[in-house]
């Protein structure tokens, strides 16, 4: 039984890396940019999730106004900080990029306070008996629920609608999709909203299983979320899914069983080597 | 219906096309011919309003295009297929069809996704399959079905024959010639030179971004001395 609960742990924290590496995966594919500012969306959507709770009182609300405002934040650092450096070479995205996160951890630290903010009023603590001896919170059980809905969402609007069919378009051909009249201005504002409020889920859902959020919430995500898309293959979906997962769950076995050698996040690195070692292009990556 | 006047064009500093003119009339096929380099594909692309025009003018109708967005020419009635397919390789036949009708209504792209399989059959058994994993013929066929799907009245066409088995090639030019006869202006860039003087109505040659030459099909057909000239021995 003991595996089972391992597995289920790795499941909820594999869902949450999968929300947030998702969208550095869905920035890479469309500009070949590394988007460590992502981090920094999703400690901004903590932040909202928070605050957002603390003043209404719903918790509900508090994901929307968090997805909707990060979402609306990712198009603005697009637009201002990536769309005047496209047609240079993509290092210096990635710089304007690093940049941008350490200054953010610097503007929550002003805007929020040094120590972080807390839920007055935690919601969704209560647990469920899964079986005999395991229990998980309502949060945990929301993480995955809201995962796999946020997930089916996007892969229902990238397949069966005209705009996803337009977007992935894009994604494979930037040029033709121009001659076939898509606008691809709007299409990377729809990539970084959606990228961003999945980000932005994950903050407020990672704000609610440690009821914290603090400036410095981003670091090791960020982080961890490069490791799982190169792992997954840069650019692929689903190997950034299966990537997302697999790190939960090794984490999860791994602090158990080799956490007097490896500490959590050093766990992920190691994994990273090894999968490179054997498929340098990822679990899921083509060549 | 289009005409053409001292077009520019290029990238950055490079110019690919200088004062390049010429008229188009409905119905009828312009071959647009020209040893590589030449800035055929760069006409095409300027056309389309890809490649960046730096001057002349465009005249669809009698209005000026020029500074039209790619999506507004389509609207006007234009459609590319482009120099090595570049079909979406990661989509669907039916997907790739989908953005050739990308900025009409829901209705207009049924029926034109339709006609598309409707000139083309063999699009329509693929449908559901990798646009990536079609043979060079059934990519070429669905990059001619993608254009057809906004329902164009001019039709511009890269390199339509490259690499293709003559019967292939005779299926997609059966198709022009039938486009042709329903009003369509064509202009046909082509690197095989006979087929293009047999099919086209006028030619215009172009060397290192100028024009060389332009007439009837069938004086560029009589003049060897051209063909030897501008096109290398046909
Ligand atoms: N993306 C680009 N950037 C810079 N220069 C380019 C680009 N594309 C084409 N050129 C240049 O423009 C000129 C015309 O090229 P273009 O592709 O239009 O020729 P073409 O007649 O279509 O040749 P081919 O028969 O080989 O297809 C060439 O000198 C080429 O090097
Ligand atoms: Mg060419």
């Amino acid at each position: 039984m003991l595996y089972l609960e391992l597995f289920i742990q790795g499941l909820v924290q594999g869902s949450i890396y999968g929300l947030i590496a998702l969208g550095l995966t869905l920035v890479y594919g469309l500009l070949r940019i590394l988007h460590v500012a992502h981090a920094a969306l999703f400690t901004l959507g903590g932040y909202i999730g928070v605050v957002v709770t603390n003043t209404t009182g719903s918790f509900p609300l508090a994901i929307v106004v968090a997805m909707v405002a990060v979402g609306l934040v990712g198009m603005a650092v697009y637009k201002l900080a990536y769309e005047p450096l496209l047609h240079r070479p993509p290092y210096i995205a990635l710089i304007a990029s690093i940049a941008l996160f350490i200054a953010s951890e610097e503007i929550f630290r002003i805007v929020f306070g040094p120590f972080g903010l807390s839920y007055i009023d935690p919601p969704l603590q209560g647990q469920i008996e899964i079986f005999a001896g395991f229990r998980l919170k309502y949060g945990e059980i929301l993480v995955m629920g809201i995962a796999i809905v946020m997930l089916s969402a996007l892969a229902w609007l990238s397949a069966k609608t005209r705009t996803g069919i337009a977007w992935r378009a894009t994604v494979t051909d930037p040029e033709m999709a121009a001659a076939f009249g898509i606008n691809i201005q709007n299409v990377r504002y729809l990539n970084f909203f959606i990228a961003s409020a999945l980000a932005a889920v994950a903050g407020v859902l990672v704000a609610l299983l440690n009821n914290l959020v603090e400036p410095t919430m981003g670091s090791v995500p960020s982080y961890k979320a490069l490791a799982i898309i190169v792992l997954g293959g840069l650019g692929s979906i689903r190997g950034t899914l299966v990537a997302s997962l697999a790190l939960g769950i090794i984490e999860s076995f791994g602090t158990i069983y080799v956490g007097h050698l490896l500490d959590r996040d050093a766990l992920a690195f190691a994994f990273l080597i090894l999968i490179l070692m054997v498929r340098p292009q990822g679990l899921l990556g083509g060549k | 219906m289009l005409d053409v006047k001292n077009l520019s064009a290029g990238y950055g500093d490079i110019v690919a096309v200088r004062d390049f003119s010429f008229l188009l009339k409905p119905g009828k096929i312009l071959a647009l011919l020209g040893v590589n380099g030449a800035g055929k594909s760069s006409t095409l692309m300027t056309l389309m309003g890809i490649v960046e025009q730096k001057g002349g003018e465009i005249l669809l109708d009698g209005v000026d295009i020029s500074n039209l967005a790619a999506n507004r020419r389509i609207r006007q009635g234009m459609a590319i297929v482009p120099e090595g397919r570049r079909i979406f390789s990661d989509l669907s036949v039916q997907e790739n069809l989908t953005i050739g009708g990308h900025i009409v209504d829901a209705a207009t792209l049924k029926r034109g996704i339709a006609q598309a399989y409707e000139y083309f059959p063999r699009l329509a058994e693929r449908m559901g399959q990798k646009a990536g994993s079609l043979s060079g013929g059934e990519q070429q066929m669905l990059a001619i079905g993608r254009a057809l799907v906004s329902n164009p009245r001019l039709l511009l066409v890269d390199e339509l024959s490259l690499g293709l088995m003559p019967k292939i090639i005779d299926e997609c030019y059966d198709v022009l010639a039938k486009l042709r006869s329903d009003g369509m202006a064509i202009i046909l860039v082509e690197q095989n030179t006979e087929r293009a003087l047999a099919v086209a109505d006028d030619v215009a040659v172009l060397e290192a971004g100028n024009s060389v030459w332009s007439g009837s099909a069938a004086d560029a057909a009589n003049d060897s001395s051209l063909v030897e000239t501008f096109l290398g021995t046909a």
